[in-house]
């Protein structure tokens, strides 16, 4: 008995020491990233930094994959050491967190082990089904050629009115091919859309309930002769900006922080202007989750819990120009008062069925029918 | 387009030593055989029977789909709900359209270039010889963009016209703009099936064609055209089956609706969340494609058999 006692202390003891080494020693965070330059910039020059410098224990590894063309390859390589039963080396994962998770991939996240988890939108963690934490938000914007426009509209009738007044001088891309298009189409049929089934849209599917977008499309079909070349949609996000750039139309749709850096680097001349409608053209969230698999777990919760922080939050709207993580009211007052009542309705796009069935009739129905000839 | 060779009668000895050789040959068609069937022919089946109604529960990209026909004896619903929808029948006949056009087009241009490059004189026949085959070394997306950026709005053939004072409209994004890229990506092909045609007949038949008083039309529509029919048969067909079924070109300069059935497939798939309908236009393209292929082994084999 005496002897089990002593072997029970020696390994209490081992145990102990093995967990204060574990404490000691320096933990370093895999993060893997996606996205666009300004995404690199932002962990590099600014997030990165800061977290080292209040815990040196922490070493922050940066693996980042430009406009997510890594992603899959990130997932295999999990899935892979998943079904070895190996350790991926992949602790933090920004980017396609819900599908990593419905692979089994990620791991749930909860207030319990990210307190400030509460500070976040529900809906907003919901949409990934918790398996990260939304850390920045991007909203479609619309932009506008200040030489010609010295009011822009501000809010969707005024926009609409805008449109028809100045044929040939807006368009937007197809819904199937990015975000600002699809928020833009996205935005017409919520007006037919009745408050009570809102919420619906966004997390759920029913086909019966697309009897509500008719009014949307309506709207949608109207206007096709009165945009660009009388009813041309352009292609992607970047020809957005592209036509802008060239000239061709004067206003239009594009991504808040893609117009930011076509703007920063001179694709588009400074005279083009970003401004937001009422109600606002949708935003999306980027979320950071963690791996199942990862062995430094407590390490990346308290990361996860440092970047929904107010200061860091900050740092984050203001790099990005975007919306941040965590609900306006735990932000500063000037970040409050630089989105005003826009961030207080975070709006949604569809739920990922419903967008495709959106995509879909967009084509069948504004498309779809044979555009007036030009001339 | 060999012709079956006669095998005398053999001995005995000859005979085993020649079912050794067979057995070797079947050997090495094995691997190839393999991988055919399982990376072609099972997943088309697989194609066929999700067409028909019978979804695979073990394929997660066709069991996720939206608007899935499932049934446990094969039917025809989904092929009914296609014909049914008439933004189907848009997208065909554009399609139709679009591959006529490039046949016709392509055709006449490439034997044109061919011709010239058979009977031309000079050095500028050479280089004409050479630029017909430079589309072949540019990938179609290259191809595509450059299209887009030359005879797009405010592109440089606009500016052109422009400095004439000629109007102009441009034809990238409507009907026209994909006949444009279909041909210019097809010319190489066209170009280098029909001269090596030409170049098999023989300078003594045109001699004596030309020496019995016939001049060049003549010469080309009693003589040359005939002697060629069977590379002019494979360009159209090869046309028609990869214009069919293009996407690169017609998704970058084709209209956003109608579209040709490789983009709508594509649409279908990914951004409708539809496979069962996308794969139901690939099976409908599939049975088109082959009675154009069936069309061809038909006229070479009438052609053949007539020449022997």
């Amino acid at each position: 008995m005496k002897k089990f006692m002593v072997g029970m202390a020696v390994a209490a003891a081992l145990a102990l020491g093995a967990h204060v080494a574990a404490q000691r020693s320096p933990v370093t965070l895999n993060v893997y990233s996606e996205g666009d330059v300004n995404v690199q910039d932002l962990w590099q020059k600014s997030l990165i930094p800061m977290y080292q410098k209040a815990n040196p224990n922490v070493r922050l590894n940066l693996v980042f994959s430009s406009h997510g063309a890594g992603n899959q390859s990130t997932l295999d390589r999990m899935a892979a050491a998943q079904k070895a039963g190996k350790v991926s080396g992949v602790d933090l994962l920004e980017g396609p967190v819900d599908d990593a998770g419905a692979a089994g991939l990620m791991d749930k996240l909860d207030a319990k082990k990210v307190p400030n988890l509460t500070r976040t939108d529900p809906k907003v963690v919901q949409r990934v089904q918790g398996y990260g934490v939304p850390y920045r938000g991007s909203s479609v914007v619309l932009a506008y050629d200040s030489t010609k426009v010295k009011n822009p509209p501000r809010t969707l009738p005024a926009l609409l009115d805008w449109i028809n007044k100045n044929p040939g001088q807006f368009t937007y891309n197809t819904p199937d091919t990015g975000g600002s298009g699809n928020a833009f189409v996205t935005r017409l049929l919520r007006t037919g859309i009745s408050a009570k089934d809102s919420d619906l849209f966004e997390t759920d599917y029913d086909p019966a309930m697309e009897k509500q977008w008719d009014k949307g499309f309506a709207t949608l079909k109207a206007l096709a002769p009165k945009l660009y070349g009388g009813g041309q949609y352009s292609k992607n996000n970047v020809e957005t900006l592209q036509l802008l750039g060239k000239g061709a139309i004067t206003m239009g749709p594009v991504w808040s922080d893609m117009g930011l850096s076509y703007l920063k680097q001179g694709l588009l001349p400074d005279t083009i202007k970003l401004t937001q409608i009422d109600p606002p053209l949708y935003g999306g969230a980027s979320y950071v989750g963690v791996a199942k698999d990862s062995p430094n777990k407590a390490a990346a919760y308290a990361f996860l819990n440092w970047l929904l922080t107010p200061g860091v939050q900050a740092v984050v709207v203001d790099r990005m120009n975007g919306y941040p993580g965590v609900k306006l009211q735990y932000m500063g007052k000037d970040v409050q008062a630089k989105f005003g009542d826009i961030a207080g309705d975070f709006s949604f796009g569809f739920s990922s069925k419903f967008g495709a069935d959106m995509n879909r009739l967009w084509y069948e129905r504004v498309a779809g029918t044979p555009q007036p000839q030009q001339r | 387009m060999s012709r079956a060779v006669r095998v005398p009668p053999a001995s005995d000895g000859e005979a085993s030593h020649r079912r050794r050789e067979a057995l070797w040959g079947l050997l090495f068609v094995l691997p190839p055989l393999a991988v055919l069937v399982t990376l072609v022919v099972l997943p088309a089946l697989d194609a066929v029977r999700f067409s028909l109604g019978l979804v695979p529960a073990d394929n997660v990209s066709y069991t996720s789909g939206l608007n899935l026909v499932r049934s446990d004896v094969p039917t025809l619903q989904v092929f009914r709900d296609l014909f049914a929808n008439p933004v189907f029948g848009r997208n065909l006949s554009l399609t139709l359209f679009v591959t006529f056009a490039s046949m016709l087009l392509l055709a006449v241009l490439s034997y044109a270039l061919a011709l010239y490059g058979r009977f031309g004189v000079g050095r500028l026949r050479s280089i004409a010889r050479t630029l017909a085959l430079l589309p072949m070394f540019v990938p179609g997306v290259i191809a595509a963009y450059a299209l887009i950026t030359f005879y797009g709005d405010n592109g440089l053939f606009e500016a052109m016209l422009g400095r004439v004072g000629l109007p102009y409209e441009t034809v990238v994004r409507r009907d026209w703009g994909v006949v444009l890229g279909s041909v210019w990506t097809g010319v190489p092909f066209a170009v280098l099936m029909l001269s090596s045609g030409l170049d098999a007949v023989s300078e003594e038949q045109i001699e004596a064609a030309r020496d019995a008083g016939a001049g060049f039309w003549t010469v080309l529509w009693r003589v040359v055209l005939p002697l060629n029919l069977v590379p002019l048969l494979i360009v159209l067909t090869f046309t028609f089956i990869g214009v069919f079924g293009s996407f690169t070109v017609p998704y970058l300069l084709g209209p956003t609706s109608p579209q040709m059935l490789g983009v709508s497939m594509q649409l279908y798939f990914g951004s409708f969340r539809q496979p069962q309908v996308a794969v139901a236009m690939a099976v409908f393209s599939f049975v088109v494609c082959a009675f154009a292929g069936a069309l061809y082994v038909l006229a070479t084999t009438r052609q053949q058999g007539r020449r022997a």
